[in-house]
């Protein structure tokens, strides 16, 4: 007999029990009333829900999906997939053209990055704006990304694909709609580091954009597909290439590990452990005594660090700084952990830009009392919003790394 | 009744707040009597708070008790009619499992039909789409129109009506004596537990609708009942596992049904018989829990891993027929006493037995003895006029009515108090702010129960509104409720007091199954209010 | 990842042993699934309130001998507490954290519900009165924010009159507060808290406290000021001008929390590593039982390595201690428990009597070691409410035996 030994419930709602520090958390509340905070949103929330699905409300819209409240709760509960996943059951609003053209990222992406300079100039031309801003409800503050000219997919295929065999041990590449249509340089940056430590990299056989923007934009659909297709090809590149899969994202990675199980059904524990964000993997082989670093001399650089919310949740912003730690000559602080307000295509919307700005303030704050050389962060949507908002430079920091490396000595060194 | 009375002066005085009792002062008072309710606790404190919630589609005794199988179903459809915003229509699932015989299922449907209830036998797979939680081993099922009943709204919404047609209700106030004049009771004589007075009240009919407590009101009027204590332990879980009534296809046993009902789960139940001293004072004991659960998990094997909140047990009133003292033949079915012709007690009946399904038409043998004996003639109505709260639509048509927006909060208000819910006021930020979270309660549901719907305490305020009955146990909206009841009742001692007396009554439900989550948040509990509120428990009295 | 010393629980006795290695030197982590009970502080820490025996004891330190032998207090040895507790009021000042009291003789703090209890150190903006009984003044103007539920002033009042004390009870209203009421469920002491902050805010506040005031001699607040910096506390004080007090509002609570930050930040400047939102998911032994490293659940496949390890994860609350149908369990290590089998003997059915399942938790040997199938775990110490034997909620001793448990611990550590 196995008697009540566990309580297990969907996404641990059952565990909760009312303590109520969530809401402590929660960037969203202190700045939006309409939100009504991650516990009654959560756990509360979903008996209500279980009961009928008329009582569910459409202000869980409100919710970032940060997972802050995760981080935070002592009972395991899983409050933020909570959330999302009442929204995927019960939401019945169909996404505006708005959103669709935001969450498709890897859509919009491989159309703009052909005609780069065009949409570029026109999304950056104030009546273009000011027309987003009334029709699309895309708030007329915000910058967009810039479109990269062509694709990172194709630079990669045109030089560098040819050589990656020839490494001695082999990873593949989730690049994610950012590197592949907005910054390819990031994608390049991997490259040099990996292959620098005696590493060739690869892309996955199909790659598809992970699916968060179409998740928080109730896209379901075809956020299952992506996941359905990335899964298998991370399935593939595991146990036919024996190939791990890295990332530079942290919400991309986070995504696939976690996001695909939990919210969109796709089953991928066989794999998951294999899914990895780059900085990650490249402190586990220098601790490992896998590989050794050889920096430059003279890299000199006063960097702040910012927590992205999902690297928050995965824990793994650790890695990231002790692997900047060992650059000499770097300077680094941790910001405190705290939302920067853009939560993907959350911030872009013109409902939210002024939530989403409050809620950044604090990080704001603190980086300009600071005053870094620049910012380093995992996450390219915190990026926009700190670049925006600060008018500080935010690097990746493999990007960093790539830049402090002495990438030829470094080679020497893992022959 | 024409002719104007005293204050004190009433057509028919019924004793008994259980939903016998409140559906009796509504037939009464709808067919112009004048009419008086008087209750010792609050309303559904006994049997009819203390059972299942099972809308009863009389499927359960189609073999062995044909007539309450055909009373069972009968009322279920009127229920459905009169009292939606206290009923979901769950439907119900009889299943067999490897180990039970299965030709039973023949003969159970069979008596269905017969009995005249709809009985459907349905593929196990189809079972498990209709039911997911339901043990996958099934190797039959049957599909039944049970539903779920919320006793508390029932018993309330039957008082408001009541009310509605000039009932007065008094709770906590406890019959001391009847008033005889020879062979005849002419009135109560009751103690009021607020006040601590004693008064007097006439009328020229006394109805006993006081459950298994009815014994001793008999006694008062001199008459014997022979009333047979039988407990029954229920377990509730954290949340609906299931969606629709599952029930064993067997004869009746321990544990051998699940109901849902609003946001929780319940399975039950075990049976039995207590000495009567016990009756106030009903434990469950660990071998009751032990037993509910491993039965339970045969119904639906996900009660194994699903929280506990509480455990509770109730008391069948059941009756010996008169010329049986022994109790070996005990009637399920209704008892109508009329004293008069059987004891030689004029002006007293008593109504008991039955069960909660049955309520309404016990009601109506009651009233339609009334009416008899103070020679009125007006046809019972209660089978057509639906009871207030329930008149139309379903919630989201009276939320979307009621307010522009309405979110989950809004909408739990109507799920509780129907067409009511108007009268509650959400409109101000502040009326809107919750109370309980677990069950979404809101200040204004809070004000409006303690000024419309009689609640003196912490636990009436939880029957009214289920503040304290979600996962928490009333670990943060006891007390700010308790802040307001001390506004509202202008008494800030005895507030504090109930407040402890409050958080004992949750304890007596949470300590037989507390484990694993449930330990976690009684030590929570235990903190907040013994360590950081540093609360002894002083004053506080054992509550029902 | 190799440490000195890994810590698991970051709670109360945590941070407290994290800093203490931290500033000697050590290399630490701790590992912390969620956020801890700080959050729900009372504003003080106790001491010991009363004996086992439900004895009330005045002047904690004199009667620790009394104290049965497996009480965390006996483990350490009663001098050995009492140098501690001597100790604890500067540590925590290091830490940016301000208190008051003496363990000496306990002075009573005031309860949400306007209870008086037992306390030791109080945190700033309480104050903790000398005797059971003081009077907070002849007439009190009780000031909350209107809307705000969980500060009972109802319940403080009836117990500030039952000293004698004239009370009147009044509310603020605040605009920047209305947006807050917005939302049905967060009209709560943090988000009040967040907006307070604001000086255009409280000094508003204070404005119309001023206004309000007629012939009071004290004035009460809910404690709902200050959740990052305290600093405005005395600012309030002295722009109210008459005696000001603070009272801890029902959970979550501002004053803990702000001291639980304070904490993490003294350690994390220390050098110290805070794992938030991480579970100890198995770990690895040496052959003499000792253990080698964990395996977490962020972490994964890259192991934690140290040479001590200290568990510091609470009672049932935190998942310390899992409580089954069939007995209590140690989940992280398996570490012995001690407490009764049948359920039976776990709980009184009346609530507030002593409940036994409160003294259930690990038993700590010698030098506050775990023991594991009755071998000690050389490298495995206790420190706070993990360690059973002690009914920390009926003897009023939670805050004492988590701070001295923990600085113990760290000294058993660094004696090594």
């Amino acid at each position: 007999m196995n008697m009540q030994e566990r309580n297990i419930s969907d996404n641990n709602f059952e565990q909760c029990i009312k303590c109520t520090v969530c809401t402590v958390y929660c960037p969203v509340v202190p700045v939006n009333p309409l939100y009504p905070g991650p516990k009654q949103a959560g756990p509360d929330g979903e008996r209500l829900r279980l009961k009928k699905g008329l009582y569910f409300d459409d202000t869980l819209k409100y919710c970032l999906n940060c997972k802050r409240c995760e981080v935070a709760c002592p009972s395991g509960v899983r409050i933020g997939d909570i959330i999302q996943s009442a929204r995927i059951r019960f939401n019945t609003e169909s996404p505006k053209l708005r959103d669709m053209v935001l969450a498709n990222t890897d859509f919009m992406g491989s159309i703009a990055t052909k005609v780069a300079p065009v949409v570029n100039m026109t999304l950056g031309m104030k009546p273009v704006k000011a027309i987003m801003d009334c029709t699309m409800k895309v708030d007329s503050h915000r910058t967009f990304p810039k479109y990269s000219q062509g694709t990172f997919e194709r630079w990669y295929k045109k030089n560098v694909k040819n050589f990656q065999d020839s490494f001695p041990r082999h990873v593949s590449f989730f690049h994610g709609c950012f590197v592949n249509y907005n910054y390819p340089q990031l994608g390049k940056d991997l490259i040099s580091v990996m292959n620098a430590l005696g590493y060739g990299v690869h892309l996955l056989e199909k790659e598809k954009c992970c699916g968060v923007a179409l998740i928080s934009n109730g896209m379901i659909d075809k956020a299952k597909r992506n996941a359905g297709v990335n899964t298998e090809s991370i399935r593939k590149s595991v146990y036919e290439r024996q190939m791990p899969v890295i990332g530079t994202s942290s919400t991309c990675t986070f995504t696939l590990r976690d996001e695909y199980p939990h919210l969109l059904g796709v089953a991928n524990h066989d794999v998951r452990d294999y899914i990895e964000l780059a900085t990650r993997f490249i402190y586990r082989l220098i601790d490992e005594g896998k590989v050794k670093l050889v920096f430059k001399k003279g890299y000199k650089a006063r960097i702040a660090y910012h927590t992205p919310c999902h690297m928050e949740k995965l824990g793994w912003g650790i890695f990231s700084t002790e692997l900047l730690r060992k650059i000499p000559g770097v300077e680094l602080t941790t910001l405190d952990s705290n939302c920067c307000g853009i939560a993907g295509t959350y911030g872009f919307k013109k409902e939210n830009y002024k939530v989403s700005q409050a809620i950044g303030k604090p990080l704001f704050d603190q980086i300009g009392k600071l005053k870094p050389d620049f910012v380093a962060c995992d996450c390219e949507t915190c990026k926009w919003q700190i670049e925006m908002s600060t008018g500080y430079q935010v690097k990746n920091p493999i990007s960093i790394l790539a830049e402090a490396l002495d990438l030829i000595s470094t080679s020497e060194a893992n022959k | 009744m024409g002719h104007l009375k005293k204050d004190n002066e009433f057509d028919v005085i019924i004793v008994g707040g259980g939903i016998t009792g409140a559906g009796t002062a509504r037939d009464c008072a709808l067919r112009g009597l004048k009419v008086l309710l008087i209750e010792r606790h609050d309303l559904a404190t006994g049997a009819t708070g203390r059972n299942h919630g099972l809308l009863h589609s009389g499927a359960r005794y189609a073999v062995t008790d044909r007539e309450s199988a055909e009373e069972c179903i009968k009322e279920n459809m009127i229920l459905r009619k009169i009292a939606r915003h206290c009923v979901e229509e769950t439907e119900g699932l009889f299943i067999t499992l490897p180990e039970d015989d299965l030709e039973y299922q023949a003969k159970f449907v069979e008596s269905c039909l017969a009995a005249g209830i709809r009985a459907d036998v349905i593929d196990p797979k189809e079972a498990l789409l209709m039911e997911p939680s339901a043990n996958p081993d099934l190797i039959g099922a049957v599909k039944v129109p049970d539903g779920a009943v919320d006793p508390f709204r029932l018993t309330s919404a039957n008082v408001i009506d009541a009310k509605l047609h000039g009932a007065t209700v008094l709770v906590y106030h406890e019959v001391e004596s009847l008033i005889k004049d020879g062979d005849t009771i002419k009135g109560v004589k009751v103690f009021d537990h607020t006040t601590k007075q004693t008064k007097e009240y006439y009328a020229p009919i006394t109805v006993n609708a006081g459950g298994i407590w009815g014994q001793h009101i008999a006694q008062l009027a001199g008459a014997r009942i022979n009333m047979f204590p039988a407990k029954g332990a229920l377990l509730i879980f954290g949340h609906r596992v299931n969606n629709v009534v599952i029930n064993r296809c067997r004869k009746p046993a321990n544990a051998d049904i699940l109901v849902p009902g609003d946001t929780i789960c319940l399975i039950g139940t075990t049976s039995s018989r207590v000495p009567f001293e016990e009756v106030d004072n009903m434990y469950v004991t660990a071998d009751e829990v032990d037993l509910l659960l491993q039965e339970g998990e045969k119904l639906a094997p996900k009660l194994a891993s699903t929280r506990i909140l509480r455990a509770y047990a109730g008391v069948r009133p059941l009756v010996a027929t008169d010329d049986d003292p022994s109790g070996r033949n005990i009637s399920r079915g209704i008892v109508l006493l009329d004293h008069e012709t059987r004891d030689g007690i004029k002006g007293f009946i008593s109504i008991t037995g039955g069960k909660l399904m049955t309520y309404r038409l016990m009601a109506e043998w009651a009233t339609d003895l009334v009416c008899r004996k103070l020679n009125v003639d007006k046809a019972c109505e209660t089978m057509e006029i639906p009871l207030p709260g329930s008149e139309k639509e379903n919630i989201d048509e009276i939320s979307k009515k009621t307010w522009s927006k309405p979110g989950t909060p809004h909408k739990a208000v109507v799920g509780r108090h129907g067409n009511r819910a108007g009268q509650i006021s959400m409109s101000s930020e502040y009326d809107a702010s919750l109370v309980c979270e677990c069950e979404s309660a809101s200040v204004g549901e809070v004000r409006y129960a303690i000024e419309e719907l009689d609640v003196h305490n912490l636990v009436d305020l939880r029957r009214r509104t289920r503040v304290g009955m979600g996962t928490c146990q009333g670990e943060l909206c006891a007390c700010r409720a308790a802040g307001m009841l001390a506004e509202a009742h202008k008494c800030t001692e005895t507030a504090k007091q109930d407040l402890q007396s409050f958080i004992n009554e949750r304890w007596k439900g949470m300590y037989p199954v507390c484990w694993g989550d449930t330990l976690r948040e009684s030590e929570y509990s235990q903190w907040i209010y013994s360590g950081v509120c540093g609360l002894t428990g002083e004053g506080s009295t054992e509550k029902i | 990842m190799k440490f000195d010393t890994i810590i698991i629980g970051g709670g109360l006795a945590g941070l407290i042993c994290g800093i203490r290695l931290q500033k000697a030197g050590k290399k630490c982590a701790i590992v912390s699934a969620g956020q801890s009970a700080m959050h729900f502080s009372s504003g003080s820490f106790e001491l010991l309130g009363r004996l086992p025996d439900g004895t009330e004891t005045e002047r904690p330190l004199e009667v620790l001998k009394q104290l049965p032998k497996e009480h965390p207090y006996s483990v350490i040895g009663e001098e050995t507490v009492a140098e501690y507790a001597a100790m604890v009021p500067m540590f925590l000042e290091e830490c940016g954290i301000k208190v008051s009291g003496s363990a000496d003789k306990n002075s009573w703090r005031i309860s949400p519900t306007g209870e008086r209890k037992p306390a030791w150190l109080t945190l700033e903006e309480f104050v903790s009165l000398p005797d059971k009984d003081s009077k907070i003044g002849n007439k009190a103007l009780i000031v909350n924010i209107l809307g705000y539920l969980d500060f009972n002033t109802k319940f403080l009042a009836d117990s500030f009159e039952k000293q004698g004390t004239e009370c009147r009870i009044v509310s603020l209203k605040l605009d920047e507060m209305e947006r807050l009421r917005k939302n049905p469920s967060e009209m709560r002491s943090t988000n009040i808290a967040r907006v307070m902050d604001r000086e255009e805010v409280w000094s508003k506040a204070i404005d119309q406290i001023n206004s309000m005031i007629k012939d009071e001699d004290a004035i009460v607040l809910p404690a709902v000021f200050g959740l990052k910096d305290s600093a405005i506390i005395e600012k309030i004080r002295t722009r109210l001008g008459v005696k000001t007090y603070f009272i801890a509002t029902m959970p979550p609570s501002v004053p803990g929390i702000r001291a639980q930050m304070r904490l993490k930040a003294e350690f994390e400047k220390c050098g110290g590593y805070f794992f938030l939102g991480d579970t100890v998911k198995g770990a690895d032994y040496n052959e003499d039982g000792s253990i080698r490293s964990i395996e977490t659940a962020n972490f994964g496949n890259i192991r934690m390595y140290a040479d001590d390890f200290v568990l510091a994860s609470g009672s049932f609350f935190s998942k310390g201690l899992t409580a089954t149908p069939f007995g209590i369990i140690e989940p992280v290590f398996g570490i012995d428990v001690k407490a009764e089998d049948s359920r039976d003997n776990w709980f009184d059915r009346y609530f507030w009597n002593k409940q036994n399942y409160i003294s259930f938790g690990a038993v700590a040997k010698n030098g506050l070691h775990a023991s594991k199938d009755g071998k000690t775990v050389w490298n495995l110490f206790l420190a706070g409410s993990i360690i059973g034997g002690y009914n920390a909620l009926y003897e009023g001793c939670g805050g004492g035996t988590a701070i001295i448990t923990a600085l113990y611990a760290a000294d058993e550590i660094l004696k090594k």
